[in-house]
């Protein structure tokens, strides 16, 4: 039997390049998203922590570094590393550590910093995130396994380099209205189509870029606090899934099949269908990525989101707004803190904290988070009180 | 899906033989592309110790032609460290001929226009990382592709 939890508090910084260190920027929105919630860092009874390239910084088990920075250094924490979905795979261990019962709040907080590393070596780091001997050692790099994906897509379904274009202009709009996003002015088409080609047919502007960044989420039990001051996300689900790691190895390359397990455990759990979400963040972490998620989790039929996407479906004022905070794509990814802070948008999107990009309408929201190339995959699916 | 499973404590031998070391140790030193054949047909060479499609425990060794066709590409002009001086280049997905795909890199593809999925490729051993291919030669008669 399980208690209902709730998202209470979340807190992101401005994500791109951070002067301070990743433990400090860490302590700062945790302390921020605690207070937020209304709760005294006394009451938090477990830190989830993300950081998977922390060693990047020299430095492992930030936990208690975060807990004694917040002057809880009794509290219990761990590390959680899920590649790119850590932070929502910290927030699962949140969400079933409280409604089972074993902790009334729990503290979630992903960080990342690697602007300090060249292009080089932070896509040499990110390739680790793979099946190095059987992928990264035969040269693929993330934006090569994914270029594969897009490649596979466009052969298979007609996918249109203006599709493809149209998801990256899409978030750099949304991200140019959001605070916390790396990037903050819009693209036009033509700029897409100008840029450098990274992994054919991926070019510059299809690819996320390497931010720091960091995002705190406060997990409570609903029964323990019946007053919230902000609008609470009611955790109406929390799934995660796994695939076969080589992508290689997967029977299919157009799909993830992780991200489609995921949503359909999320699904059944919220007990929703896919009409009933109002808004989305998903992982765009190339703009294949977006497409795929899309038909994955069943909102278009397989080769149908490029489309969509280019008629302004998925648009802040679409039918289904989908990235409103600009995604990873133009937001950023601060890879430990990508899965948090998409929970931040949610929050703040229910809480009418969206300034510009506030959607039309946000009474129940999904969040699609994954690790490597869909390895792992997190779906989190909110709702209203 | 029925995986077959030991007795209870009597801990089963994996049948996967060669290790992640010996795997890049056989293209490396000893030209032999190792891989496994799953008893439900699936070919890989990724290292396991039950079949990752099935779940059986029975892996059989045998070793891998390293032939095979183009089923998805890229050309990478930003690579990783490993290969920093031979971007750009292609990395490849090759369906073999003996059924499974295995990933591997051509450094003699370097634009978009010199590979096409479908495109026949073999391997060939390189003192360099990673398993690399080079496309067939072109059969006689058939205009270069």
């Amino acid at each position: 039997m399980t208690r209902q939890a709730w998202v209470l508090g979340a807190a992101s910084n401005r994500f791109g390049k951070m002067k301070e260190t990743g433990r400090e920027a860490a302590s700062r929105v945790a302390l921020e998203a605690i207070q937020m919630a209304g709760l005294d860092p006394n009451e938090i009874g477990y830190t989830f922590v993300s950081n998977a390239f922390g060693v990047a910084e020299r430095q492992a088990h930030i936990g208690p570094l975060i807990n004694t920075a917040l002057g809880i250094p009794e509290v219990p924490s761990h590390t959680v590393e899920s590649a790119c979905s850590s932070s929502s795979a910290a927030l699962h261990d949140a969400y079933v550590h409280v409604a089972g019962g074993f902790l009334d709040a729990a503290l979630v907080v992903g960080v990342e910093k690697l602007s300090h590393l060249d292009t080089l070596n932070a896509t040499s780091y990110f390739a680790m995130g793979a099946d190095y001997p059987f992928e990264s050692h035969n040269g693929a790099t993330f934006p090569g396994l994914y270029a594969t994906i897009a490649d596979a897509h466009v052969k298979r379904y007609g996918t249109e380099t203006e599709q493809l274009g149209s998801v990256a202009v899409k978030n750099h709009l949304n991200a140019s209205l959001n605070p916390h996003a790396h990037f903050q002015k819009p693209i036009t088409m033509d700029t897409y189509l100008n840029s450098p080609v990274i992994a054919s047919p991926l070019r510059l502007y299809d690819c996320c870029p390497f931010s720091d960044g960091a995002a705190a989420v406060v997990v409570v039990a609903a029964e323990k606090y019946p007053n919230p001051g902000m609008e609470p996300l009611v955790i109406r689900a929390s799934a995660r899934a796994g695939s076969i790691a080589a992508m290689h190895d997967r029977p299919e390359l157009t799909g993830l099949p992780a991200s489609q397990r995921a949503s359909q455990v999320a699904f059944k759990q919220a007990k929703v269908e896919p009409s009933q979400i109002d808004f989305m963040e998903v992982h765009d972490c190339f703009t294949i990525a977006e497409l795929v998620a899309l038909e994955d989790m069943g909102f278009f039929p397989r080769g149908e989101a490029g489309k969509a996407t280019a008629e302004g479906l998925t648009a802040r004022d679409g039918k289904l707004p989908v990235n409103p905070s600009g995604g990873l794509k133009a937001k950023g990814h601060p890879i430990s803190a990508t899965g948090a802070s998409q929970v931040v948008e949610i929050f703040e999107q229910f809480n009418g904290m969206a300034g510009g990009r506030q959607v039309p309408k946000s009474n129940v929201a999904l969040a699609h988070n994954v690790g490597a190339t869909g390895s792992s995959a997190s779906v989190h699916i909110f709702s209203r009180r | 899906m029925s995986a077959t499973v030991p007795p209870r404590g009597l801990p089963k031998e994996p049948s996967a033989a060669h290790t992640i070391n010996e795997f890049e140790h056989g293209y490396e030193e000893e030209q032999r592309l190792r891989g496994f054949r799953s008893a439900c047909g699936f070919v890989t060479a990724t290292w396991g110790l039950r079949c990752a499609r099935c779940g059986q425990y029975d892996l059989t060794e045998f070793i891998l032609s390293g032939k095979g066709v183009v089923s998805a590409y890229t050309v990478q002009n930003v690579p990783s460290d490993e290969f920093v001086n031979d971007a750009p280049y292609a990395y490849v997905l090759v369906d073999l001929d003996e059924g499974g795909r295995i990933s591997g890199w051509m450094p003699s593809v370097r634009a978009v226009g010199d590979l096409s999925i479908g495109d026949r490729v073999h391997w060939v051993p390189s003192y360099k990382p990673g398993v690399q291919f080079e496309k067939d030669a072109p059969a006689p008669g058939d205009g270069g592709r």
